[in-house]
């Protein structure tokens, strides 16, 4: 067909060499990897210099879904917050902490990833290689100077959970 | 030209899910668990457990169905864990529709080294409220039922030949059942007339004797007046009153009264016999 496609521009070429069009042609690729937020994460706080999502500490770990509809195709990189986005003054450092590893899965193979997963700084990458549905959960914890007292007032985080195509 | 044509028939299907299948145990009966409604599918099955293991140990985790209309299984969703750390694992399955009665008992086993703790299993599926209209008012196939009442035929039973003559031979076997009563009444009768002179005697003699003992008995109680039996001395007991002779009257009156009477009577019989001799 793709051969019969091009005698007739060719044939069309010829009678009327004056005469040219641009056909256009468009198309939409969708995500096959879809990030849902499960559930959101809320830090508890133990003790007056720490924040934590730790449910022994008080807090609900957050948990990110990963949908990929072909295996192989995307990885997982999912980064814990190292700063607040939302926060009273501090004038001392903040310690971060944070884990990411895998809660939930829809296929037994995808349990390797937590095995396979690569980890620098605050990010942990994932390779998606199993289609299905990946529950991580990203666990956080701030500790404030040295044994010092966090401020009162509202403390937000904010998890980085993004589907990289490879 | 485009013709287009579409149909559209009331139905009222409705999705639910059922309750977790695993919270009583790894096994269970699917009657307990799906409602049985008339023309129910299952559509999925979503299930979750979380597997405790370490990563070496080899685990194959099964989730199942037995075919109840058959051998093997409906359903099942083998997981191997082999080589993998523990993790929890949440997965829906569709199946098709597949009709409630297929679903047999269901149950979560493994095998190898590890276990499964916090199972979840979910079944959702699909049914058809009109799929009998008659079954719900609100369908809108649903027709009210009219009672058809028969057309009763009027028969007079007199009137049929067979229980007319069935009547006339009862009949007649009456009269029949009278004439032998009443024959074997009469003969009865006097059976029991001379059953009853029998007994009579039977009892006059039973009476006398019994009599006769009491009245021994009586004696031998002493009860009885000993004067009554007292022996009289023997000799003669001579007249000691006596009439001087003297002569008896005729007495008239009675003899006027007697003669009288007989004058009458004689002559009453003769006014009969007058009577009939006069008559023609």
């Amino acid at each position: 067909m793709f051969n019969k496609t091009l005698l007739a521009l060719s044939a069309a070429m010829i009678v009327i060499p004056a005469s040219a069009e641009n056909v256009p042609i468009s198309g939409n690729v969708e995500s096959k990897c879809v990030i849902t937020t499960e559930t959101n994460g809320v830090y508890g706080n133990p003790t007056p210099s720490k924040l934590s999502t730790l449910p022994a500490d008080g807090g609900v770990v957050p948990i990110i879904r990963f949908d990929v509809v072909s295996a192989n195709y995307y990885k997982a990189v999912i980064a814990t917050p190292n700063d607040f986005s939302a926060s009273p003054s501090l004038n001392d450092v903040v310690a971060w902490t944070g884990t990411t590893s895998v809660g939930e899965v829809s296929d037994a193979l995808m349990s390797a990833y937590d095995t396979d997963k690569v980890v620098y700084n605050n990010y942990s990458e994932f390779d998606l290689t199993i289609a299905g549905s990946t529950w991580f959960k990203a666990e956080s914890t701030a500790v404030y100077g040295y044994d010092k007292s966090f401020p009162s007032g509202n403390y937000n985080a904010v998890v980085e959970a993004e589907c990289i195509a490879l | 030209m485009l013709l287009a044509y579409s149909s559209c028939s009331y139905s009222e299907i409705t999705f639910e899910q059922s309750t977790n299948a695993a919270s009583a145990g790894y096994n269970w009966v699917m009657t307990n668990i799906l409602p049985e409604y008339a023309g129910l599918t299952v559509n999925g099955v979503v299930y979750r457990y979380t597997t405790v293991k370490a990563t070496e140990d080899d685990m194959l985790v099964s989730v199942q169905n037995e075919n109840a209309l058959g051998d093997g299984y409906i359903f099942r969703s083998v997981d191997d864990w082999s080589g993998l750390p523990g993790n929890s694992i949440n997965r829906v399955i569709p199946v098709g529709s597949i009709p409630l009665e297929a679903w047999g008992d269901g149950s979560i086993s493994w095998t190898g080294t590890g276990d499964v703790t916090d199972a979840t299993v979910i079944y959702s599926y699909q049914y058809d409220l009109c799929v009998d209209p008659q079954v719900d008012p609100s369908c809108a196939e649903y027709v009210a039922p009219v009672v058809a009442l028969p057309a009763i035929e009027i028969v007079d039973p007199l009137q049929d030949e067979f229980i007319r003559l069935e009547l006339e031979k009862k009949a007649a076997l009456d009269d029949e059942d009278e004439e032998e009563r009443q024959r074997l009444k009469k003969k009865d009768g006097k059976k029991k007339e001379r059953l009853e002179v029998l007994l009579g005697s039977i009892n006059t003699s039973l009476l006398a004797a019994q009599a006769l003992a009491q009245a021994q008995l009586l004696l031998a109680m002493n009860n009885y007046i000993g004067a009554y039996y007292t022996t009289m001395p023997g000799g003669v007991y001579k007249e000691t009153l006596t009439y001087g002779d003297t002569q008896l009257p005729d007495n008239n009156t009675a003899k006027r009264v007697s003669f009288a009477q007989q004058l009458l009577h004689e002559k009453m019989v003769s006014s009969q016999f007058n009577n009939l001799v006069s008559k023609p």
